[in-house]
């Protein structure tokens, strides 16, 4: 397909409360994300970021606003948009291996034995995982889970990866490791990506681009850059410790209105 | 419940009772299933007349006995079980055997030890407790998260206290799980017991409504067991959310 | 370690015949509990005379298909009422209701209604095995984390390809506890069944002992109950392990 900009315009999203009362999660977000971008969305916890990214992937109908790309409004889930999901062990089909879950969307798109057997293959490698294709999610780490993760998505040949916090839960060391290899993953398709994380080290290593979120409710956008460090990116480049603290501060900001309340 | 799935819901039983009323007559013979009006009016004058309540107090009062030596008793063998080697390696494998002979068979001979009279029914009922209890108790004290039991070491609780506050309260989800189908087994039993031999209680009731062709006391035998089984369950339900909530918290599992 | 746990099951088995030994006669009268010995007499009789064998072929008969046709009901309704939020406003009131009545006492109407052929008996058991199926099967498909779901839709899945894919693995293992208990249940309907109105079976020959005053005849029932039982539930485990490992996983 087709599409320069992925667009969300006004949106807005309220939900019932248990009391009966109406809680407003977001209010009024509108943002563009460019084709072949790495889009990041950060935000303190609790902000309302993992509702957007359902939206945009169409798990949940926005109360007002909505999302496009082009001129086509986003209507329900589709192909063109896949999730990464942090909880890996959900989101990891149980009772299939490894194989079988990144060989699942071209299943679905009724594609011959012999292509999902390719794709499975070209994207098991890509990950590093060629010689795991046979074991079952229990069986793998939670980095090697997300990597499978990550195949199967690449697999059904998307234009966007909505990926939400998906390294948060590994441990720093596989976290790095991952990082670096998701962008080099992100150079060598040029698919677009949509991210959500809480952390300011992570979005400056990975982003071109970063909108900071306020804190919720009715969280919205508080800023937005374009990243231009010098590649590789290292924290030890003195732009990037400057990016840091800025993006920091503007954290900071959001915690203690957020506290004040 | 929101309007939409109270309506549904009610339009539900009253389908029901309109199938039963139009399945009457037509489908099955009136002489063996009633139209329900008529288990109406004949539940009513049971319950004017006091037989309702004196074979539903029958019954229940057995079940009260049964199931409160059952329960003390199932729970004290599953946590030996699962403490004490010899007492698993004992009583496991014969318990084990036992757990599939139904308490329906071991009716006749209860009777034949304790005659026709109430130990009889307690016999059975403490048996149909008894083994879900057991077994439901021996699982949750053997799976207290040994991470649990260590940090309880750490902080200088002893053996004893470790048992009490710690693999205890961890279990409780379990042991709750077990007397609540325990519970449904024991009316099961009790039920059983009372249509082969006995003078009173639902079962009773219900069988000999059939040897003496009233099939609408049959009804509203069926009807009463229906509302004390959905009625104790809810209420054990209920006394459970108030009194051991802090324990489930962690269980989704209890509904 | 497996010889350990032979030796112990032996110790253990060797214990309660012995306990049941000594007590009989004296602790217990022996018209009440017999001892061992006239049992395992009364068993070699029973095969001998193949008596053993009528009962266990009309008992097993009766489960059989009476479990199968409830297991077949009860997932299907279970399913439906799982997925389909109007069948189960729709169908789960009344069911709430039956769920509480025993299906022993049953039996009188069913008997009044089919007689004592084996209708009536394959009516007990599948109900008895039915419910337990049925809300097994419905929590089951309730319960498919919305994530499995989510992701499957992302990949292209259908909604067929959800509910086939996705949501019936996800339901399995509570599906197969389901059927698991169902059969400790259709044991327990077909024995009240037989005690109740039979001229054949393992709940007859149990029921009919103390008409005749032959004690050593019921504890042969006993003794096959619990034999069947156990080897039919191991049966039931092995083949789950063999057939359904892969759904079994997420329970590990």
């Amino acid at each position: 397909m087709n599409w320069r900009v992925l667009r969300l315009e006004g949106v807005g999203k309220d939900f019932d409360r248990a009391d009966g009362g109406v809680a407003q999660v977001l209010r009024d977000v509108t943002l563009s994300v460019e084709r072949g971008s790495f889009f990041t969305l950060l935000g303190p916890s609790g902000c309302g970021k993992s509702t957007l990214l359902n939206i945009v992937a169409g798990f949940e109908e926005t109360t007002t606003g909505g999302v496009s790309l082009d001129d086509m409004t986003v209507t329900g889930p589709g192909t063109d948009r896949t999730v990464i999901f942090q909880d890996v062990s959900n989101a990891l089909f149980p009772w299939m291996n490894a194989r079988e879950n990144v060989e699942f969307g071209p299943k679905m798109a009724r594609l011959s034995a012999q292509v999902r057997k390719e794709r499975a293959d070209r994207y098991l490698r890509l990950v590093g995982l060629d010689a795991d294709g046979g074991k079952f999610p229990f069986e793998l780490s939670g980095g090697m889970k997300q990597r499978i993760q990550i195949a199967r998505a690449l697999a059904n040949d998307p234009d966007i990866l909505l990926m939400d916090e998906p390294f948060a839960a590994l441990d720093a060391i596989t976290k790095k490791h991952l990082q670096v290899e998701f962008r080099k993953i992100w150079d060598e398709t040029g698919k677009t990506i949509f991210y959500i994380t809480h952390d300011i080290f992570e979005a400056l290593l990975l982003s071109t681009h970063l909108a900071v979120m306020t804190a919720g409710p009715e969280a919205g956008i508080k800023e937005v850059f374009r990243i231009d460090l010098e590649e590789p990116r290292s924290p030890s480049n003195p732009d990037f410790a400057a990016m840091f603290s800025r993006v920091e501060s503007l954290i900071d900001e959001e915690v203690q209105r957020m506290r004040a309340r | 419940m929101n309007p939409r799935k109270f309506f549904w819901r009610v339009l539900s039983v009253v389908v029901a009772f309109a199938l039963w009323w139009l399945s009457s007559g037509t489908i099955f013979n009136p002489i063996l299933v009633p139209a329900p009006h008529k288990v109406a009016v004949n539940l009513w004058e049971m319950t004017a007349d006091g037989e309702i309540l004196f074979h539903a107090w029958a019954s229940l009062r057995r079940v009260i006995v049964g199931y409160a030596f059952g329960s003390v008793l199932g729970i004290l063998t599953g946590v030996a079980v699962a403490r004490i080697r010899i007492a698993e390696d004992m009583l496991e494998p014969p318990l084990q055997f036992m757990r599939n002979i139904t308490p329906v068979a071991i009716i006749p001979l209860a009777v034949n030890a304790f005659g026709l009279d109430e130990p009889s029914k307690y016999f059975v009922i403490i048996y149909s407790t008894i083994i879900p209890v057991v077994f439901n108790t021996a699982a949750g004290v053997a799976s207290t998260p040994q991470i649990r039991v260590r940090a309880a070491m750490c902080l200088g609780a002893g053996r004893w206290e470790i048992f009490l506050r710690v693999v205890l309260p961890s279990a409780w989800p379990f042991i709750l799980t077990g007397l609540r189908v325990a519970l449904g087994f024991a009316f099961m039993g009790v039920v059983a017991a009372e249509m082969i031999a006995a003078e009173s209680g639902v079962g009773y009731l219900i069988m000999q409504s059939r040897n003496m062709l009233l099939p609408e006391q049959m009804f509203s035998g069926l009807f009463l067991l229906g509302l004390i089984g959905l009625v104790t369950d809810r209420a054990f339900q209920f006394t459970i959310g108030r009194l051991m909530r802090r324990y489930m918290l962690q269980t989704a599992a209890f509904d | 370690m497996y010889a350990g746990k032979l030796a112990r099951l032996s110790v253990s088995i060797l214990v309660f015949v012995g306990a049941w030994w000594t007590s009989s006669g004296t602790f217990f009268e022996s018209a009440i509990v017999p001892s061992p010995v006239s049992v395992a007499e009364k068993l070699a009789e029973m095969i001998w005379n193949t008596k053993l064998f009528a009962h266990l072929g009309a008992s097993f008969t009766r489960i059989i298909l009476g479990y199968a046709l409830g297991c077949v009901i009860g997932i299907t309704v279970g399913v439906a009422t799982g997925a389909i939020r109007l069948a189960r406003d729709l169908i789960e009131p009344p069911l709430e209701f039956c769920r509480n009545i025993p299906p022993v006492a049953l039996i009188p109407l069913v008997v009044s209604i089919f007689g004592i052929g084996e209708i009536g008996k394959y009516f007990i058991i599948s109900y008895a095995a039915g419910i337990a199926v049925l809300f097994n099967t419905a929590a089951g498909v309730l319960s498919t984390p919305q994530i499995r779901v989510r992701a499957a839709l992302c990949l292209g899945a259908r909604k067929r390809d959800v509910f086939v894919r996705i949501v019936l693995p996800s339901a399995w293992p509570h599906i197969l506890t389901g059927l698991r208990l169902a059969l400790g249940f259709s044991f327990m309907g077909v024995v009240a069944a037989e005690m109740l109105a039979a001229d054949q079976g393992i709940g007859f020959l149990i029921m009919q002992s103390t008409n005749i005053i032959a004690p050593a005849e019921m504890f042969v029932g006993f003794l096959m109950l619990g034999s069947f039982g156990l080897i039919t539930d191991q049966l039931f485990r092995m083949t789950i392990h063999r057939l359904m490992r892969r759904y079994m996983i997420p329970l590990a």
